[in-house]
């Protein structure tokens, strides 16, 4: 059954079996969005980003977010930041994923024995295969295709340009970005959000440097309209 | 790195002769199909670098002929040993059928600094066309850029969580 809920500035659908119910997860949610909006004057998160309090005297979770920001941004060549360009400790990159991640990992230890996730368009699955639309940059209300997600590809995520996109900074540059919309197909939801972000950040020359590093499926929808998938997104496609 | 690319690809292009030759002799070890799922398909890679397409395209027809059909090699995929170059080490494979190269596929190739380079999973450009079939299909979610919670209210996935999936 479906259960649609409001959190952290979008919506998350949730498709759980009979006798299951979202009141589960929906803490998850609510702890992680309460701790790093930056929307919420009193978050934790806002009080470091504006000084009321110190990252190194921070919870432990913070920390531990923060940490995990920072590999990712070595990782990436700092395509990927916690950082905004003036500086400000923005985790919303980053900590989406991470709340999507901790319900998946809440309702595989209670035993639920098949699921899917999807916050603001990013999706985890477990059990399946789940067939699964990526929307069109160009017309919201049209997919551009559907793939087939289910383990070990459990996850996927997309980042734009051309919509929200307010984790996304092109290096402080004016250019615009080569890829409108990047959708990355993972084994797990923060590695497909992290690179899915770097390479919209990175364009081409990310897009090849990522698809070489990490085992992960790639597709891409550059300014022009033109697609380009790797090997394996091809071989996800419903109906390949 | 794209010189290195295309330097790669000549190397293995160079190889793929190598093979076919001995593929001819019946002389490398079968391996199942399975083994090179993560490759890519010779006019993939033409995508990521066009300099690669002069030089992949005649070599199957080449070694085709070069193969008597009659006492042709049997069907499988063959995988190359692994040739030492001054940019490092290339393997590939080649997939036969009826005495006929249907895909030839690198197996690894390693940087001059040793690390190994998977240029199997380049993205490479694929038409509207191709993704067309899949986009009828019905779907249980769908992804795209972050939306707000107004944006979600003309998403397609606010139609299916309306439709109860």
């Amino acid at each position: 059954m479906r259960h649609v809920f409001e959190t952290m500035g979008t919506v998350a659908s949730i498709e759980l079996p009979t006798g299951w119910g979202p009141a589960l997860v929906m803490p998850v949610f609510a702890a992680i969005d309460e701790r790093f909006s930056l929307y919420r004057p009193d978050s934790e998160l806002s009080r470091i980003a504006d000084g009321r309090a110190s990252l190194t005297t921070s919870s432990d979770t913070m920390r531990a977010s923060y940490a995990r920001a920072v590999d990712w941004r070595a990782l990436t060549g700092g395509l990927f930041s916690p950082h905004r360009p003036d500086g400000v400790l923005d985790l919303n990159g980053i900590v989406k994923a991470e709340a999507i991640e901790q319900a998946g990992v809440l309702l595989d230890a209670t035993g639920c024995p098949t699921w899917s996730i999807n916050v603001g368009g990013d999706i985890l699955v477990s059990g399946g295969p789940w067939p699964t639309g990526v929307v069109d940059p160009s017309d919201p209300t049209a997919l551009l295709c559907s793939v087939l997600l289910g383990d070990p590809r459990r996850a996927l995520a997309t980042s734009g340009s051309a919509q929200r996109g307010d984790h996304i900074w092109l290096g402080g540059s004016r250019a615009l970005a080569e890829f409108v919309q990047v959708s990355v197909a993972a084994n797990d939801i923060v590695t497909a959000d992290v690179l899915a972000t770097a390479i919209i950040a990175g364009g081409r020359d990310a897009l090849d440097d990522i698809t070489d590093r990490w085992d992960v499926d790639v597709f891409a929808v550059d300014r022009s309209g033109a697609l380009a998938a790797t090997p394996g997104f091809r071989r996800a496609l419903v109906g390949a | 790195m794209r010189t290195r690319a295309v330097l790669g690809s000549l190397f293995a292009s160079t190889a793929v002769l190598v093979v076919g030759w001995q593929a001819g002799g019946a002389v490398l070890a079968n391996q199942a199909i399975g083994t090179t799922t993560s490759a890519p398909q010779a006019s993939g890679t033409s995508g990521t670098t066009a300099a690669t397409v002069p030089s992949a395209t005649p070599l199957p027809s080449a070694t085709a002929t070069a193969a008597p059909v009659a006492a042709g090699p049997a069907d499988g995929t063959y995988t190359g040993s692994s040739v030492n170059t001054p940019f490092g080490s290339v393997q590939v494979a080649v997939t036969l059928s009826g005495g006929t190269i249907t895909d030839v596929t690198a197996v690894h190739l390693t940087d001059a600094d040793g690390r190994s380079r998977q240029i199997s999973n380049y993205a490479a450009p694929m038409l509207r066309s191709e993704v067309l079939s899949s986009q009828s299909a019905h779907v249980s979610n769908v992804g795209g850029a972050t939306y707000t919670t107004r944006g979600y209210l003309q998403s397609v996935q606010s139609a299916l969580d309306q439709a109860g999936f």
